[in-house]
């Protein structure tokens, strides 16, 4: 990466900056032959993650890695939007291209629709987004709105909000909240309470991002919490394993949030294999790192396990708009090197 | 749009939903037509996937001559539940006024994925202001995706009343290079026209130079335009060692009112008796 220390705090992923200090130990670098036996026969699922910035490589290494499905939040792509055009390419785009891409390399593609916070402050722009939304929110495979809440905690934001929850409401779908790094824990608290007040059963909520700081409070309200794991900021790894020991598996899920900035599509099994090195027992692994998610996720009726849980069928010699990801003289991987952990 | 057709089409969406589904699709149109918010409709268009089951209808003979007799060559065959469903409430947008009726129809366009866009297609004959969905339609055909152009270019009566002599030839072209059988296009034997059967020969022959067949029922399309390069060919199909080469050399021969075609298919007795008889024709060649 070429960003300076100051750019990145201007511009940062996932509205990120980088004040948070690094306690050591926070975060442990682990490299594919450190963990690849730890993780043998488990099977992964990554409920946020920005796979639209992401290359093949990662999709290749997700999917040796034992990532079967993935969500992919509609999100901010880091650079303000000129009109709606933009935002409709975009949305299409996150139930079309990216989901036939994901499911050329064996990965199931879900994703959650919606107005992210930091684009909610365009205003003109974003009552033209929420009149073409509800068009796709009801489109298969989309599993909740999101990813929605608080950057700045404006009063836009707090509309757009309030909107898209009872949108959410409307279409019987989970909601995925967004939690702001600035003022991180009031945000968290404005949101859920926002959610609360809207009528919304907090168990059909998860909130993102957590921290130590936060996530007794969602806990303890019956939200689901989620953390990011970001190998520098937001959540260590080794950091995410002290919260499990601390607080058990129960409504906890782990996300690599991994997008166009500095992160990690592999958090999750690393953070997987990290657990299993600390003496976590697998079941609390594998809810931790696939089914909260998917029981979650899964109340929008939208999610078939039967679809990626033994593997996910993969012929590369599929088009979609007449395009495949092979390029000129390429032959199609076997489909049996995707379906095992070597 | 007739209220007759709306109604055919809901006869055969009630046989073919549970009460939760009809009541679902009721729900959405339940006040007085044009009284439906076109948001609520189009929405519904899009959540059909959530409400109704994708299992493929079934319909009688009856209600297949109905649906003929009000649009001929309509078919709603083999769709599933969800696209009918979605074709229906499509039928149910106010088009009283044009510019908000084409904005909406363009939306959903814009907004689809791909079996919305299936059932998008599928509805252009039902649709109001047929000439507005022309720039779609012949871009649908430019698609690479298999289920839309399907839901263009086969059983689907609206690119024969509507599409230019260009879009129709390329329509076609791009079946047969789909390796689609083109006798499921509506209106073949009506927009036969020279300029395809001379394209067609082009075609033939590139696939030949490649070592490549092209589908005998193909040649269906030339009789008519038979030239001396045509004639050529004919004499190449006659030299196949495909019987269905042979057959459909016989047939073009046979459709043909230029006298040397006639001559050539003189030389091969048992096909002329065949064509002659009527025991052997083009459908025999519909795979
Ligand atoms: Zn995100």
């Amino acid at each position: 990466m070429c960003l300076n220390h100051n750019e990145l705090a201007q511009n940062p992923s996932h509205f990120e900056d980088s004040e948070e200090a690094n306690q050591a130990p926070a975060h442990r670098d682990i490299a594919w032959n450190d963990y690849k036996d730890l993780i043998k026969g488990m099977r992964f699922f990554d409920p946020h993650i920005h796979m639209v910035s992401r290359t093949t490589d990662d999709y290749q290494a997700m999917n040796q890695a034992g990532i079967v499905a993935l969500i992919e939040p509609a999100f901010w792509v880091g650079q303000p939007r000129t009109g709606l055009s933009t935002f409709k390419d975009y949305y299409s785009s996150l139930v079309g291209w990216e989901r036939f891409r994901s499911s050329q390399f064996g990965i199931k593609h879900y994703c959650t629709m919606g107005l992210n916070s930091r684009e909610a402050n365009n205003e003109p722009l974003a009552e033209q987004v929420m009149e073409i939304l509800p068009l796709y929110i009801y489109k298969e495979g989309v599993v909740g709105v999101g990813e929605i809440g608080f950057d700045d905690q404006t009063p836009a934001e707090e509309k757009y909000y309030r909107l898209q929850l009872e949108l959410a409401k409307e279409a019987k779908l989970p909601v995925q909240i967004h939690t702001p790094h600035r003022d991180k824990k009031k945000g968290t608290e404005r949101s859920m309470a926002i959610a609360l007040e809207h009528g919304i059963d907090p168990s059909w909520v998860i909130v993102d991002h957590n921290n130590e700081e936060t996530v007794k409070s969602v806990l303890d309200q019956g939200f689901y919490a989620a953390f990011t794991i970001y190998p520098f900021t937001k959540m260590g790894n080794e950091r995410m394993v002290k919260v499990v020991e601390q607080y058990g598996p129960e409504r906890i899920m782990i996300n690599s949030a991994a997008d166009w900035g500095i992160s990690d599509p592999l958090a999750i099994p690393k953070t997987a294999a990290l657990m299993k090195m600390r003496g976590i027992p697998d079941e609390t692994i594998r809810l931790v790192t696939y089914q909260n998610a998917i029981d979650a996720f899964g109340q929008s009726g939208q999610i078939d396990v039967t679809d990626f849980e033994s593997g996910y069928a993969v012929d590369q010699t599929e088009k979609f708009h007449g395009n495949s990801i092979l390029r000129g003289g390429q032959q199609p991987a076997p489909v049996k090197d995707f379906l095992v952990i070597n | 749009m007739s209220d007759i057709i709306k109604q055919k089409i809901w006869d055969i969406i009630a046989s073919n939903t549970s009460a939760a589904e009809a009541g679902w699709l009721q729900q959405k149109v339940a006040l007085a037509p044009g009284a439906v918010a076109p948001i609520e409709l189009m929405t519904a268009f899009v959540a059909a996937s959530r409400f109704l089951s994708k299992k493929i209808i079934t319909t009688s003979e009856a209600e297949k001559a109905a649906l003929n007799l009000e649009i001929p060559g309509f078919s709603v065959d083999g769709w599933s539940l969800v696209r009918l469903g979605r074709v229906w409430l499509l039928t149910q947008l106010d088009p009283s006024d044009k510019e908000e009726y084409v904005k909406n129809i363009e939306t959903l366009f814009d907004t689809a994925e791909m079996n919305e866009l299936v059932a998008l297609y599928s509805a252009l004959p039902l649709l109001s202001y047929p000439d507005q969905w022309l720039f779609r339609a012949t871009d649908a055909v430019r698609s690479n995706m298999g289920f839309v152009f399907d839901a263009i270019a086969l059983h689907n009566p609206y690119p024969e009343k509507h599409f230019s002599e260009l879009a129709w030839n390329q329509l076609v072209l791009k079946t047969i290079f789909n390796d689609k059988p083109i006798h499921l296009i509506e209106g073949l034997e009506n927009r036969t026209n020279e300029k395809l059967a001379v394209t067609l020969s082009d075609f033939a022959h590139e696939r030949w130079a490649a070592g490549r067949s092209v589908p005998a029922q193909v040649w269906r399309l030339t009789g008519k335009y038979l030239n001396s390069a045509l004639l050529a060919d004919m004499q190449h199909l006659f030299d196949s060692d495909q019987e269905d080469d042979r057959k459909a050399a016989a047939l073009a021969c046979g459709d043909a009112s230029l006298p040397a075609a006639n001559y050539l298919l003189a030389k091969y007795t048992d096909l002329e008796k065949s064509v002659k008889s009527g025991a052997l024709t083009w459908a025999d060649l519909e795979h």
